[in-house]
């Protein structure tokens, strides 16, 4: 576009990065709040009690409970108390459609627990925007290409990436903003790189299917055959058949020894001779994503049917790019460590769009300057996806508590509270001055963030760590609204300069 | 083409990026999953894991080359690299 590669490059990365930008903020801010998607969980649902209960105990009282109410079903699921999630969950039918009854893990009675999206939301926002799932896939892909082209044209027009690693000059206005901008860009590079690559791995033939239509002619069914993700045969005749069924528990001994903690299992035609259990591990046992494998027994003699899968290795390489980004893996300090750097990338992409309007506002601050109602646009959306993002996020935690438990459609009206508030934070940007919306809306949020302790459950070390890790990040947004409200370079540097004219 | 107001030279880069990319890395994947001495399942994927790359070089090239005609090279080389990848298909069509 313009005279030189550099120039044309940092034209792309200026007007790529603004109008994508808002976007993509969102869409890091969720993937780093989803770090804590079951904690977030355990959070927003009050009436789940966190008791240490053997995995074995709780599946025999999740049994008992099926066996009572649901005799007759096709499929039993059982999630299974683990270190992260401490809720006991039975459901009929399939596991993703969601449902299901939550049972006290200790006296294997149900319990009423008040609908929520949860921490589940964010990690659906995440990767789709809350759109229909298909098109959402589509829109985030599309976003995290222009994100992964931001950071390479970022590395071509930054060309003393090294020395300037070690820059930092704070309170210089557009200057600190663009140090802030490029050292936690450089700092913590190879995270962005791998971040963004990763999540177009995930769907990669959905976006781009072209091996499959050159090698297999299109047919995906027949592409996951080669890969040898066939399933098990269901035996049709014995499952009309009544039969007594295998205890679970050795059954989950084996399987823990085999494949590390247990996230559930299901049972398929129950109470027949066609019985299946299939033992599901926890995701984060190793790098490589293990979602869909199982360990299938045969539910009357408890012999194994099939065992889990070795990887060739291009689909295990696959995974583990998967897995890298799903982080799953290394426990609470990897958890802590993707939560950290997460919260690096959102910085880098705010400062980014801020820079853009710090760059511009000398000249088009005043009102006649042709162009203004554009730099008033960007301002605005700044302060809504920026600091108004941040307040629905946190607005969603406060709904999930405050909204009338037996509210119909709950779930609803929590998704409706996120983006209501949204819409009020960008309505509110329009009609303020700008430091004034920034220093308002980063403020509430703060106060909605240390607020979240005033809901209790701190006995209980999950939400305990939902609560202190809100309160840090209420006082770091604090101390963001504090210094942008304080922090007036410009004049400063006018006083600072009466000043010397006065001593000389 | 110099000559045509930016508005429509950003539009022409921006859809020679997006559209133009797309057939690119497409084509190239195809291309590569045909030629890759591996078992069809392995051959896609390891086709596929770098078709991002490609996209994004497309997506570069698109608005730093010189001119807006220029921009749309990825387009034009996408058509052989498409034709050795569904080569079987397109003499099947022939025949």
């Amino acid at each position: 576009m313009k005279n030189t590669f550099t120039q044309s490059m940092a034209w792309l990365h200026t007007w790529a990065g603004l109008i994508f930008g808002w976007l993509l903020f969102a869409i890091f801010v969720t993937g780093t709040l989803a770090v804590f998607d079951k904690e977030l969980n355990h959070w927003m649902q009050a009436e789940i009690p966190a008791t240490p209960v053997s995995q074995a105990a709780a599946a025999q009282r999740a049994i008992a409970y099926l066996q009572a109410h649901e005799p007759q079903a096709g499929n039993w699921g059982v999630s299974l108390p683990t270190e992260r999630s401490p809720g006991l969950r039975v459901s009929t039918g399939d596991r993703r459609h969601g449902g299901g009854v939550q049972l006290d893990p200790g006296t294997g009675e149900a319990i009423a627990v008040r609908d929520s999206v949860g921490g589940n939301f964010f990690f659906r926002f995440h990767f789709t925007l809350d759109l229909p799932r298909n098109w959402g896939i589509f829109v985030v892909g599309a976003l995290a290409l222009v994100m992964l082209a931001a950071l390479v044209t970022g590395i071509v027009i930054h060309k003393k990436i090294f020395k300037e690693f070690f820059t930092f000059r704070p309170n210089k206005g557009q200057r600190s903003w663009l140090d802030f901008h490029n050292a936690s860009a450089v700092l913590l590079l190879p995270f962005h790189l791998m971040i963004t690559y990763t999540g177009l791995v995930i769907f990669m033939l959905i976006y781009i299917p072209a091996g499959v239509d050159a090698l297999f002619a299109g047919d995906n069914r027949a592409y996951f055959q080669a890969q040898g993700n066939s399933r098990l045969e269901q035996p049709r005749g014995l499952s009309k058949q009544p039969a007594e069924m295998v205890d679970v528990a050795p059954l989950l001994a084996q399987a823990e020894a085999r494949l590390g903690p247990i996230a559930g299992f299901n049972i398929r035609n129950p109470n027949t001779a066609g019985a299946r259990i299939e033992i599901r591990p926890e995701l984060g046992n190793r790098i490589a994503l293990s979602k869909g494998q199982a360990m299938v027994f045969d539910g009357v003699s408890g012999q194994l049917l099939s065992d889990v899968s070795e990887w060739r290795a291009a689909p295990l390489t696959q995974r583990v790019m998967v897995g890298l980004h799903f982080a799953q893996f290394g426990g609470y300090p990897m958890r802590w460590l993707y939560f950290v750097c997460g919260v690096i990338s959102c910085v880098m992409i705010a400062s980014g769009l801020v820079l853009f309007c710090v760059k511009r506002g000398r000249k088009y601050a005043a009102a006649e300057v042709p162009g203004h109602r554009w730099y008033r646009l960007a301002e605005v959306c700044n302060v809504g996806f920026v600091a108004g993002l941040l307040l629905a996020c946190v607005g969603l935690l406060w709904a999930s508590r405050l909204l009338p438990v037996e509210l119909a459609g709950r779930e609803a009206w929590e998704v409706r509270a996120f983006f209501g508030l949204w819409l009020l934070a960008l309505l509110h940007a329009g009609i303020r001055p700008p430091r004034r919306a920034w220093v308002e809306q980063l403020g509430s949020a703060a106060l909605l963030c240390i607020g979240l302790v005033a809901f209790g459950g701190l006995e209980d070390a999950l939400r305990l760590g939902v609560a202190a890790c809100a309160l840090v990040l209420g006082v770091l947004l604090g101390l963001v609204a504090w210094r942008v409200q304080y922090a007036q370079p410009a004049v400063r540097n006018v006083k600072a300069g009466r000043r010397v004219e006065a001593g000389a | 083409m110099s000559r045509s107001p930016t508005w429509l030279q950003i539009l022409s880069r921006s859809s020679a990026a997006l559209l133009g990319g797309y057939a690119f890395s497409y084509a190239a994947t195809a291309c590569l999953a045909r030629l890759l001495p591996l078992s069809p399942g392995d051959a896609v994927i390891v086709a596929t894991l770098p078709t991002f790359i490609f996209y994004t070089l497309a997506i570069l090239w698109a608005f730093a080359s010189r001119d807006a005609l220029r921009a749309w090279a990825p387009l034009a080389v996408a058509a052989p690299l498409a034709l050795v990848g569904f080569w079987p298909q397109a003499l099947e069509w022939l025949a």
